[in-house]
């Protein structure tokens, strides 16, 4: 009995020794469907709740959970964050600078204007910028993809 | 012989008594045992993503910084990383860089750390990102990163512990067993997690 019980364990343990890679996650990607970041963010209301699939350097991770990463985009001072449920990808923080392809589809979050105040205030706290919360004046609309399959190419 | 009888009958039921509370004893041993391991895993790993707000389990981020005045002035996109890798003395090849804003400048490392330059007045930060290779790895399989391997695994240990949680209640006779004064440790057991599902 003992002994059919170790061979049991010895036996799942071998046939469960397959590791996933590690930075592949999900579904598989398409690079054939790659859609610039710039196009998305600029054409936002067409690529909302579509699958899209979109390629750039990983610039920031979140430190503690990594359950998001920013993409930077093709076009200046412009980047685009993947967002994840806690645990269902974990992304890397020594990933930073590494290019990465998400799909996934786009969601907006709409802020209200105290809510993009205390956003903005946030952002401006973390970069140890001075923030002047009366100088906004319109809401933010704040766009990211949440992947259904990420991977992370070197 | 009917005496003789009765007598085979009591040794046989006292036999066969013992050798229940054997096996139980014995599987009690060897499965606790073979969960050591899995215990210090899984409560290791417990205390460290509990206090995830207080620190980072997996990575060391140490930030340096460094004012280099004469990015103020410089344009030249391979300058201005020159002066960053030469004010911490780095010698590791850039990965990427990017512009944050027109006056932010990152700078991405093969080592995986990374510096941040503000052009405006000069500063330059750099984070030092190691990673916890061993806290790392055991948290990856208590937060089940591994997916669908560990799922086995870690179905089979939970399994190991209800074993173990109800074959300790038949493991001691006596004055110390579950069933007499000592039950007031297992329902204490009960009422603790009982008492933070009646505060939520």
């Amino acid at each position: 009995m003992v002994k059919f019980f170790y061979g049991l364990l010895v036996a799942i343990t071998m046939s469960t020794c397959v590791q996933a890679k590690v930075y592949e996650y999900g579904e598989a990607v398409d690079s054939s469907q790659l859609v610039d970041i710039s196009r998305v963010l600029e054409r936002a209301d067409t690529y909302l709740d579509k699958p899209v699939t979109v390629r750039g350097t990983i610039i920031s991770v979140c430190e503690k959970r990594g359950c998001w990463m920013e993409l930077s985009s093709d076009a200046k001072f412009e980047r685009l964050r993947i967002k994840v449920r806690d645990g269902d990808m974990v992304f890397p923080v020594s990933a930073k600078g590494s290019q990465a392809i998400a799909k996934g589809q786009l969601h907006v979050i709409n802020l209200d204007l105290s809510q993009t105040k205390r956003y903005l205030a946030m952002l401006a706290k973390r970069k140890h910028e001075d923030f002047e919360p009366d100088s906004v004046t319109e809401a933010l609309s704040i766009y990211q993809l949440i992947p259904t399959g990420v991977k992370i190419l070197d | 012989m009917t005496k003789n009888i009765n007598i085979n009958l009591r040794v046989h039921r006292k036999k066969h008594g013992s050798n229940w509370y054997r096996i139980n004893r014995n599987l009690h041993r060897d499965i606790g045992y073979l969960c050591i391991g899995f215990t210090l895993v899984f409560a290791i790993s417990g205390i460290a993503v509990n206090h995830i707000r207080d620190w980072n389990p997996n990575y060391s981020i140490v930030k340096k910084t460094a004012i280099e005045p004469k990015l103020i002035h410089i344009d030249n996109e391979d300058e201005i990383i020159d002066l960053m890798l030469t004010s911490f003395k780095i010698i590791n090849s850039v990965k990427a860089n990017y512009w944050a804003s027109e006056h932010e400048f990152k700078v991405f490392l093969t080592d995986g750390s990374n510096l941040n330059a503000n052009l405006t007045n000069g500063e330059i930060e750099l984070e030092l990102i190691t990673e916890r290779k061993l806290l790392k790895n055991i948290n990856s399989l208590h937060l089940n990163e591994a997916k669908a391997a560990w799922v086995i695994f870690s179905d089979a240990y939970a399994i190991m512990l209800i074993f173990l949680a109800i074959s300790a209640l038949f493991m001691v006779k006596g004055k110390h067993s579950p069933w007499g004064r000592k039950g007031g440790l297992v329902l204490l057991g009960f009422a603790i997690p009982l008492f933070f599902m009646f505060l939520s």
